[in-house]
């Protein structure tokens, strides 16, 4: 098929030339009258449709919908239809496809039709094209399916594959009804394993069999051998001659080894992974394959796992080691990582040994072969960048005893064989981060008992290095960290060699011994991981002081090594911390990201922002666009973006897994933050949401089944925290991170805002009004059943409390509540009883909003101290205020239908009961008492930041004024590589400028 | 720790480490997925133990369109590398060498006369990588960068064609000692 200009399809070179000039023109009107001439005179059926292609261009509603019936009778005709007309109301429908019109009820089957008829034809892939254009599955396969029959012995093996994958995605579809869903998946399996026994009977599988031959082929049939085969027949295959992984290791294809090592693990199938994998790593000793061809982590690691689950795992990680020791032998020819993967699979083995002290020095308990193979890694590659990720899983696996040894001996020993400055600085940057580690793992400490002599004691445990009484961490442990770090830090900033050596190292130890201080900071701060309703008193907690100097710390090295993105990340999530979005979002600008990697880092600033700074949805430049635009542009269509491409490719495998992205990224909990955080900051300032959420072409996909999927990627982030416990970014987030859960609530509420914000258009006037309006009020039911459900049914389960702020959850709950108390209130006709449950709803509604007010309304913001609480939780600000909104629309919205009703009947029998209406007018008056009150918060809030001296209050706090470290030795250290106060005065500026403007923008929220 | 593999689209969520330093471009997703679907085996990545993306290389196949068969600048069947990138922290580790090497395997499977790419005539870091993997210079591709990554002022910088022969090309028909000399328009560059 052809196409002209503006995608407009090409007439039929039989059309005049005057036909064929109008309608290339666009000359509508022309094109009618001329078509309409010939039709009657040629009697052909294609000039109706060109008229009616070229009436869908005009204005009005009755000429463009003229298409949609034409393509509906087309339907019902049992003959085949003509392929020009068809692709001439294709185009001319195009704006209704999918929305008003399903592709697969009409255009699709007519295309499988025409496509079945002529499946020779060439035109019959773009029939099958245009079907997966509109993700129609259902056409699709059976095109697919046609081309291969009437291709059969033709050798042209390319149909029977799209076949077979289109068969597999129809068969994992939800367009497939489950009846069929089975016959589909024996079908695909069928004629793969058809396919596969080719491959392995024939002694060649030549180019035109219908046998499996390339890796993209045997991707595929594993695949769907995984997804609707049995385990015994994977389980043969994997270890068959001809399609085997070895079998295909050694055509040079390391794919399906790498991915049946995931499945069996999931299996427990060791001995066949230690089988496989024993095999494979021979192939690259005896010259099969390239010599380290399998030697990745990966796959040294399962080997590892399996050796140590085998009967006699002994010999068995003996074997293994010897292997490695045979790698080892071999040159890597500058292959780095390949050689780090090996010594990592080295200690990895010492790992999974029992902990036995060497024999060499017996003196000392925790010198294990652990612990000496992890001192021969570190001597080797500390000055690697990767040193200290690389290690800090064994290191937090050591015993106490081990740890011990490992600090105090093993690697001072380390250190005093590096005469070398530059790398006695980087080795002591990396103690100081296994020291911080070690802190953070539960072996270091032991049990106190909680009464000593009738006393009874704050500090639970007893730090086993430094024997202080402590929490979790060792608060001595840290400070005296801290020191060695600043002392550090100081050395190399006075030292002009070490600062020359720096441009030549992999990176500023500075950097690290920064992090290391800024991280310990923080914990001395009391900073808690973040868990539902912790949030608020969570910053009450903590010590401002300690938690902002922290941060200075970071942020002084961030102006030294601005590309350092770990460091950077870490300072957004701080500052939205303790409510500088502005000033957070200037630190977030310059990462650039943009395009696809939004979808996994845009959460890391965005993701309750507008419950943070509503102001910054105020700027020139619309604040979500860019995220707004990567969605549209990238899910516009319902096909996956480029799946043709793959198909034409021959990219079978490829095909299924940018099917499994597309469904991953439609159902992303960051595109349903983009879409709630613009609408929740628009509602603020009382702006005018232009489309329903669920209308939203966004959410075209979302069903009640939909599990939205969090993808947020947090490998960035400078995180020295050990496995035992939760990560760095769990410490500073603002609430738990994204989820379905949180997810699905934030959805719902928003269909709930859309039904109170609903008015019928002006131009609305429905001829029988009484009919309309009870269908508006079952309508409306109807919405508020499915949503109370839906929020009620969320909340109930276990585990939302904990992915949750305690705000979020009061706010959810809130809405719940009144999505209940609606349904009750608007079916509860003034002759029915009084509604009984109602009054408990109300109260409850009014104890969840009382709640919210008073947790962060009883703190004068009057008290500097207060203030900075205040401005740390906004967050809690926006969810009173939106729950006091959420009340208010919603008792609005019940008086107002009542109203409406009683305009209506003068009979009276259809307005509201007055108990309800009571009730309604009193949640109408809690909910504005509550506005007011917040609204006067925010404007003490405004004053407090106008009066003078905050700025010298701000530096007090960071430098221990009056506070009870005020004069320890920590303080002093860091406050050295500050600089003193005139080192953290800027960053104090920007914090405070950015505290304002914050507040500025919630002094332009509206309060009603 | 790393693993050598082939891209996979949900490797996109966890480009972090390569893509938030400010010499990785990132683009939109319909190339990613383009280049996925049409030369799988010449998209590799190499993964740290958390699955974070630590390098990737991006490649594709193609020659001239046939109407260019007699011009000079007529280019045979060949592997193109469009992007290659290795985290910070992972850098001096041959991530570089290996994934480039995994594209140059690919670009023999695929019976190609050579594997090329362009870099910026000041990126000489670069430029010795590939010199010490066997590239050379074929040719300078006048102003072919619309900016300059070291002289604000300018508004332009050239680029190096590199090239280095595979299999296929026995004869080393497809490289010259001298690139250098050879200067083309970017209009000459199909």
């Amino acid at each position: 098929m052809s196409y002209a200009g503006y995608g407009r399809p090409a007439l039929k070179s039989s059309v005049d030339v005057q036909l064929q000039t109008a309608f290339s023109d666009g000359n509508w009107n022309s094109v009618i009258r001329l078509a309409d001439k010939r039709a009657k005179s040629l009697k052909d059926p294609y000039y109706e449709a060109i008229k009616i292609c070229a009436e869908s261009q005009l204005d009005g509603v009755a000429e463009k919908c003229a298409v949609l019936v034409a393509i509906d009778e087309l339907a019902k005709q049992k003959t085949v239809p003509d392929i020009d007309t068809l692709e001439l109301y294709e185009w001319a429908a195009g704006d209704f496809l999918d929305e008003d019109i399903d592709y697969a009820d009409t255009l699709g089957p007519l295309r499988v039709k025409w496509a079945k008829a002529n499946p020779k034809n060439t035109l019959a892939v773009e029939c099958l094209q245009a079907c997966l254009d509109h993700w129609d599955l259902v056409s699709a396969q059976q095109i697919a399916t046609a081309l291969d029959k009437a291709y059969l012995g033709s050798g042209d093996r390319r149909y029977m594959f799209w076949s077979i994958s289109l068969t597999y995605l129809l068969s994992v579809s939800p367009q497939c009804s489950d009846t069929s869903r089975k016959v589909y998946s024996l079908l695909v399996l069928k004629q793969l394993e058809r396919a596969a026994a080719i491959t392995e009977d024939s002694p060649k599988v030549e180019s035109t069999d219908r046998g499996l031959l390339n890796d993209e082929e045997i991707m595929l049939y594993y695949r769907v051998l995984l997804a609707h085969g049995t385990k015994e027949d994977f389980l043969k295959r994997i270890q068959s001659p001809r399609l085997g992984a070895l079998s295909q290791l050694k055509e040079g294809h390391k794919a399906l080894f790498w991915e049946s090592l995931g499945t069996l693990e999931s299996w427990a199938e060791w001995d066949l992974i230690y089988d496989l994998c024993l095999k494979a790593f021979r192939l690259g000793l005896n010259g099969t394959t390239p010599t380290f061809f399998v030697c990745d982590w990966r796959v040294w690691k399962s080997f590892v796992a399996a050796a140590s689950k085998a009967a006699d795992p002994d010999s068995a990680l003996r074997e293994v080691q010897s292997i490695l020791k045979e790698f080892l032998a071999i040159d890597t020819k500058g292959a780095e990582s390949i050689k780090k993967n090996l010594m990592l699979a080295l200690l990895e083995i010492t790992f999974r040994l029992p902990i036995t002290t060497s024999g060499s020095d017996v003196g000392k308990k925790g010198l294990t072969p652990r612990v000496i193979q992890i001192g021969l890694f570190l001597d080797q590659y500390f000055e690697r960048l990767s040193a200290f990720d690389d290690l800090k899983d064994h290191v937090a696996d050591l015993t106490f005893e081990e740890a011990k040894v490992f600090m105090e001996d093993v690697v001072p020993k380390i250190l005093d064989g590096k005469p070398d400055k530059p790398k006695q600085v980087i080795l002591t940057s990396l103690k100081c981060k296994l020291q911080y580690l070690l802190t953070t793992c539960p072996q270091t400490l032991s049990h106190h008992p909680s009464v000593v002599d009738g006393q009874k004691q704050d500090k639970p445990y007893r730090c086993r290095f430094c024997s202080h009484l402590t929490s979790l961490p060792c608060e001595y442990c840290l400070k005296q960290i801290i020191l060695e770090a600043a002392t550090t830090h100081k050395q190399i900033s006075a030292d002009k060699e070490l600062i020359n050596a720096i441009p030549r190292l992999d990176k500023d130890p500075r950097l690290d011994l920064s992090l290391v201080i800024g991280t310990s900071l923080l914990k001395l701060s009391a900073l808690p991981p973040n868990a539902s309703g912790v949030t608020p008193p969570a910053m009450r907690d903590t010590n401002p002081g300690l938690l902002l100097q922290g941060i200075v710390v970071l942020e002084a090295q961030l102006r030294e090594t601005p590309s350092d993105s770990g460091i950077r990340l870490l300072l957004v999530q701080l500052h939205l911390l303790i409510g500088c979005a502005s000033y957070a979002h200037q630190l977030w600008v310059p990462m650039d990201v943009k395009r696809t990697i939004q979808d996994a880092l845009s959460p890391l600033f965005f993701d309750r922002i507008s419950s943070i700074s509503p102001g910054l949805f105020q700027g020139s430049h619309p604040l979500m666009e860019p995220l707004r635009s990567y969605y549209s542009n990238s899910l516009r269509d319902n096909c996956p973006l480029r799946i043709w491409d793959a198909f034409s490719a021959g990219s079978y495998a490829g095909i299924l897994r940018m099917s499994e992205y597309d469904d991953t990224l439609r159902r992303s909990c960051t595109l349903m933050m983009t879409l709630v955080e613009e609408r929740r900051a628009t509602r603020a300032f009382g702006g005018k949401i232009d489309t329903d959420i669920e209308a939203h072409q966004l959410t075209a996909s979302i069903t009640d089944g939909t599990k939205f999927l969090n993808k947020t990627d947090y490998g960035s982030f400078s995180n020295l925290e050990s496995f035992h416990g939760p990560p760095i970014q769990d410490f500073i987030r603002v609430g738990p991170e994204l989820s379905d859960e949180r997810a699905r609530l934030s959805y719902v509420s928003e269909q709930f805002f859309d039904i109170l914000a609903f008015k019928p258009p002006k131009d609305y006037k429905p001829a029988k009004t009484n009919e309309a309006a009870i269908r508006d009020r079952n309508y409306i039911l109807e919405c508020l059943a499915h949503q109370s459900n839906s929020l009620t049914n969320v909340l109930h389960q276990p585990k939302t409390a904990s992915l949750l702020t305690s705000s979020e959850l009061s706010y959810f709950t809130t809405l719940s509540l009144l999505s209940a108390a609606l349904l009750t209130s608007i079916s509860t006709t003034r002759a029915d009883p009084a509604p009984k449950s109602l009054s408990l709803l109300t109260a409850s509604i009014r104890s969840s909003l009382t709640s919210l007010r008073t947790t962060y309304l009883t703190t004068s913001p009057l008290q500097t101290s207060a203030t900075y609480f205040s401005l740390s939780n906004m967050h809690m600000l926006a969810h009173t205020r939106d729950t006091a909104v959420a009340v208010k629309h919603a008792a609005a919205f019940v008086l107002a239908l009542h109203e409406r009703e009683l305009a209506r009947d003068r009979s009276g029998k259809s307005a509201l009961h007055k108990d309800v209406v009571a009730e309604m007018k009193a949640l109408e008056s809690v909910a504005s008492k509550t506005l007011a009150e917040t609204k006067s918060h925010v404007q003490k809030l405004k004053e407090s930041l106008g009066e003078s001296g905050w700025l010298d209050n701000m530096l007090g706090w960071v430098f221990g004024e009056g506070d009870e470290t005020e004069g320890e030795p920590f303080r002093r250290a860091v406050s050295d590589i500050l600089g003193g106060t005139y080192g953290a005065e800027e960053w104090a500026g920007k914090v405070l400028e950015s505290w304002r403007e914050g507040v500025k923008g919630w002094g332009m929220v509206r309060w009603e | 720790m790393a693993n050598f593999r082939r891209f996979r689209p949900d490797d996109l969520n966890k480009l972090s480490k390569c893509n938030l330093d400010p010499l990785t471009e990132t683009y939109e997703l319909g190339f990613y997925l383009q280049y996925y679907a049409k030369w799988p085996s010449l998209f590799q990545v190499a993964e740290d133990q958390h699955g974070n993306i630590i390098g990737y290389i991006m490649g594709k196949l193609e020659s001239s369109p046939d109407v260019y068969q007699f011009s000079e600048h007529y280019l045979p069947w060949h592997a193109h590398i469009t992007a290659v990138t290795v985290a910070p922290e992972a850098r001096r580790l041959g991530i570089g060498k290996l994934l480039t090497e995994q594209l140059e395997v690919a670009a023999d499977a695929n019976n190609t006369w050579f594997v090329d790419l362009f870099v910026r005539t000041t990126n000489f870091k670069a430029i010795a990588f590939y010199k010490s993997m066997g590239y050379s210079i074929f040719r300078v591709v006048k102003d072919y960068y619309g900016d300059h990554s070291s002289d604000p002022t300018r508004s332009s910088e050239d680029a190096y064609d590199m090239r280095k022969p595979m299999k296929r090309d026995v004869k080393k028909e497809h490289i010259r000692e001298d690139g250098e000399k050879f200067e083309v328009d970017p209009s000459d560059v199909w």
